[in-house]
């Protein structure tokens, strides 16, 4: 199969309207960013983050006059019965989603005050409770303790497996009679199951910011430096302007998507930085070779202009697969990888793109400052830049 | 074939079976590839230790100190007063100089610098001493802590000191998440302090009951109120003796046992150094009110009937849990200073579980897909390319397993993003040949060609992604940072089995000595 034979694109002329087109979504990202404000996680924001599963239907009216200042949301398809309270930040370093879910758990289950709630305590409290009513008869020695301790691990991993009790013969299922009237009798189901609970402080909220931001511009610098080095300084820069771009407009889709900024999108940022410039790479690498075998003189934009289009299926291929396996990720991966998987997805978009059509933008200012610099020859060109890719293939020697 | 290629099949078999042994789960090892908190529900907490509670400690003794020392050296003594948490003023008598008392300091508190000014002497906790005492306090909290959740039976712990005055901790498995960081919280500063007067339901009520002498010699602290079964019915105020003649660091052991009504009481036994100390405190002082205190709270108030050697019994309104816990952080230390929560993560097993069976199907589909559009594409080649790909795969999960790092959701994202990655070096290969071919050379000197020129770009390629990564770990916590290994071990495979293993596939097809006419690719 083959998708690019000797293509011959012009992809010169197609950067004016390119840098039109990312000029428009990075002004409407800041658009966004400037009224509605960027949507931070309770990693950067500092608060909590709370995702409970029912045992019943979610009682999202109860929730909302519990928490007030939550923003409540369903949390993976509807019949989990889950949901998301995102509370904002606290004054004051504070176990917060632990308060909470204690507030919330004495305030739903007020059978809470007599018996155990077997879809909140842990193994160990359970095994006490087995302990003291000792069903099967078991004495107090510790081949006792141990017979309890296992006996409650396996009825709360069974928890884990289902998420919640709905009945008490799912929690009493394998056991003795005895250990069933023990659970019907000292405990209940309760309303909800704690599957993950967040709290960031303020404190640490602000550091990550700051470490989030300085990750970014270091890394960003670093590349560009990297470039100039194996390359020159011009392949540097043109790199860097590239980076920023993709980074640019990964958020204005964050924006655009209303998509929490958090721990994992900063990581799918920094992945884009390493990932998007290797379509840059590769083009230069190929700018590089065929300097010096094609001996007639071209300007920067021609030589990138060769460059691409000798290495198009390469690059339209690598993205593409790329693409698939994100594909793959945004539909099964999930809610928790959902943001991580976005920001990668267009990551890549992007990456393709901003090599294809900004990087000749920057080559052909490029051109045009050294050639008003240096006026040569080669100032005519500038004006109608394209070669066809193929005259300069015929040219090529070696 | 030439020797060369023997020794070529015969390394990457060598490979393959050692990264394959290593990630076959065994019955020693049935988690070849550790599970990350993420995936494995548990607890990731950031604790901040309140260090300044630990230098207050230390200006205390200091005060303590100057002011003994001056009784001992019979000098008069001098008034001493708390400025900050790190700097005190010593006062001396009117009449008497500071001279003597600098001295003092000089002698006995080589931690303190001493300033002179128009109140006295002002004693101020030298930098290097703070620091000291910072990573002293941070130690002795991570030690005690280290304790406790072994004793709480949690499997392969993660405490570790982070910055200046911070500890990071991570639980993996465990189920009860607001038991567990109680326990670590609680300070369990225990002491032994003489009560003077009675009790009263308010604290101004226990202080205006004592004889003025005796106010500036106690502290007023609260406790629980019980009728006469035991129950809990209120607070009420105690004064206690600000002296602390025996304190937690003197119990040897402490374990739950059955009271006189069967209620659980809290046993313990006190080290060698302890036992005298108790058997004075009792001795000297019976019939009078000894307090149980714990973290500034009065647990019990019980009579002292007689002298009591080694051992005794803490009774207070606890339940089962509260006294089995109590006794758990007093047999593990008491903390140096207070914790404060900066950040917690607590994911429940269900949504590990949830996570993992995502983040498998995500995989599975994604590399199918990845696999399906290779060998479309490429036909013969591309199968050499998937080859390879599988091979990166199982190097990438032996590594994992060999350096113990921990297996994340996003490190599961990273894995399959890796192999997506990885498939460009093969790409780029195989783009370059078909170059080549396309140019009229023969298949071999394409072959040779196209790994050749491709060589460069995908050195380069890789290098920037390393850089991006380096940055990936340096900024990461937790599930991130096995994000940036899983990309780091996945690029450093792609380069060996893009440029070994599909070459060596290519030249055991190709045979260099039989000219092949065609290529699949």
């Amino acid at each position: 199969m083959r998708f690019f034979d000797n293509p011959n694109y012009d992809f010169i002329k197609g950067r004016i309207p390119a840098v039109i087109v990312s000029t428009i979504i990075i002004l409407a990202g800041l658009g966004i960013y400037l009224t509605r404000g960027i949507n931070l996680g309770v990693d950067f924001a500092g608060g909590a983050n709370i995702v409970l599963k029912f045992r019943d239907a979610v009682p999202m009216d109860a929730l909302r006059a519990a928490e007030k200042d939550a923003a409540i949301q369903q949390y993976g398809p509807a019949d989990e019965r889950q949901v998301l309270l995102r509370l904002p930040k606290a004054k004051g370093e504070r176990d917060y989603a632990g308060e909470v879910v204690e507030k919330l758990h004495k305030q739903m289950n007020p059978e809470a005050a007599a018996k155990h709630d077997l879809n909140y305590l842990g193994s160990e409290r359970l095994a006490a409770v087995l302990m003291q009513a000792d069903p099967d008869n078991r004495g107090t020695n510790p081949a006792a303790v141990q017979y309890y301790n296992d006996l409650a691990k396996r009825v709360i991993a069974k928890r884990s497996e289902l998420g919640i009790f709905t009945s008490m013969q799912q929690a009493a299922e394998g056991t003795s009679t005895g250990v069933a009237r023990v659970l019907n009798e000292k405990a209940f189901l309760g309303r909800f199951n704690v599957l993950n609970q967040e709290t960031v402080g303020p404190q640490v909220g602000r550091e990550l910011q700051a470490k989030a931001f300085w990750a970014i511009v270091a890394s960003s610098l670093a590349m560009g430096l990297y470039i100039w080095l194996r390359f020159d300084f011009v392949f540097g820069l043109s790199a860097m302007i590239c980076i920023v771009h993709d980074v640019l407009i990964a958020m204005a889709f964050l924006l655009f998507l209303n998509l929490e900024f958090t721990l994992n999108v900063v990581a799918a940022i920094l992945t884009i930085v390493g990932y998007s410039i290797n379509d840059t790479v590769v083009t230069y690498d190929r700018v590089r070779e065929n300097r010096r075998k094609i001996k007639t003189p071209m300007n920067l934009a021609e030589h990138l202009n060769l460059a691409m289009n000798q290495t198009l299926s390469r690059t339209i291929l690598t993205s593409g697969t790329v693409f698939l396996v994100l594909l793959a990720m945004l539909a099964f991966g999930g809610p928790v990888i959902r943001g991580f998987s976005w920001i990668l997805t267009i990551g890549v978009i992007s990456g393709t793109y901003s090599t294809l059509f900004i990087l000749p933008a920057v080559a052909v200012a490029w051109d045009r400052w050294t050639s008003k610099r240096r006026p040569t020859a080669a100032t005519a060109r500038v004006e109608t830049p394209a070669i066809p890719a193929n005259a300069a293939r015929n040219r090529r020697v070696g | 074939m030439n020797r060369n290629v023997y020794w070529k099949i015969a390394l990457i078999l060598a490979v393959l079976v050692v990264f394959t042994v290593a990630i076959i789960p065994t019955k020693n090892n049935p988690e070849p590839i550790k599970r990350g908190l993420d995936l494995k529900g548990g607890i990731q907490l950031v604790m901040q230790v309140n260090v300044h509670e630990a230098a207050r400690v230390e200006v205390d003794q200091a005060m303590n100190a100057i002011r003994s020392q001056a009784a001992a050296q019979n000098l008069p003594a001098p008034v001493t007063r708390r400025v900050t948490d790190t700097s005190f003023i010593v006062t001396p008598p009117a009449g008497s100089g500071t001279a003597e008392y600098e001295r003092i300091a000089a002698d006995f508190l080589p931690a303190f610098a001493v300033t002179r000014i128009p109140e006295g002497l002002r004693l101020t906790m030298k930098p290097a001493s703070l620091k000291e005492l910072q990573r002293d306090t941070v130690e002795q909290a991570v030690q005690a802590i280290d304790r406790r959740v072994n004793a709480l039976g949690v499997v392969e712990p993660v405490i570790v000191p982070q910055g200046e005055d911070r500890i990071s901790i991570q639980l993996p498995g465990v189920d009860d998440p607001a038991r567990v960081k109680d326990i670590i919280k609680t300070t369990a500063q225990l002491q032994f302090r003489l009560v003077e007067g009675g009790q009263a339901d308010t604290a101004q009520g226990v202080f205006a009951s004592l004889p003025a002498n005796l106010q500036n010699e106690v502290d007023i602290l609260p406790g629980t109120k019980e009728d006469e079964l035991g129950r809990a019915t209120g607070v009420e105020y105690y004064a206690v003796r600000k002296n602390v003649p025996v304190s937690g660091r003197d119990l040897k052991n402490a374990r739950v046992q059955k009271g006189q009504v069967g209620e659980p009481v809290i046993g313990f036994s006190l080290t060698a150094e302890g036992t005298p100390k108790f058997a004075d405190l009792t001795g000297n002082n019976v019939n009078r009110r000894l307090a149980i205190v714990l973290d500034n709270k009065v647990v019990s108030a019980p009579n002292i009937e007689s002298r009591i050697e080694g051992d005794g019994v803490i009774q207070g309104s606890f339940t089962q849990q509260q006294a089995s816990d109590l006794a758990l952080v007093l047999r593990s230390g008491s903390l140096p200073a207070s914790l404060t929560t900066l950040e917690e993560r607590t994911v429940g097993p269900s949504l590990g579980r949830d996570s993992i069976r995502q983040g498998f199907t995500a995989s599975a589909i994604g590399f199918a897909l990845l696999v399906i559009a290779i060998i479309a594409y490429y036909c013969g080649a591309g199968v050499n390319a998937v080859l390879a790909l599988l091979l990166n795969l199982i190097i990438l999960l032996g590594m994992m397993a060999f350096f113990g790092a921990s297996l994340t959701l996003p490190g599961i994202a990273g894995i399959i993003l890796t192999l997506g990655m990885a498939v460009d070096s093969n790409v780029l290969v195989f783009e370059r040949i078909r170059e080549e071919l396309r140019e009229g050379k023969t298949v071999r000197a394409s072959i040779d060609q196209g790994f050749a020129r491709a060589f460069v770009t995908i050195i380069d390629t890789h290098l920037t992604t390393i850089i991006s990564a380096l940055f990936l770990f340096q900024f990461g916590t937790g599930p991130i940072k096995g994000f940036a290994v899983t990309l780091l071990i996945g690029l450093g495979a792609s380069v060996f089995t893009a440029f070994f293993v599909s070459r060596m596939i290519f030249d055991i097809v190709y045979k260099p000595t039989e000219r092949p006419k065609e290529l699949s690719i």
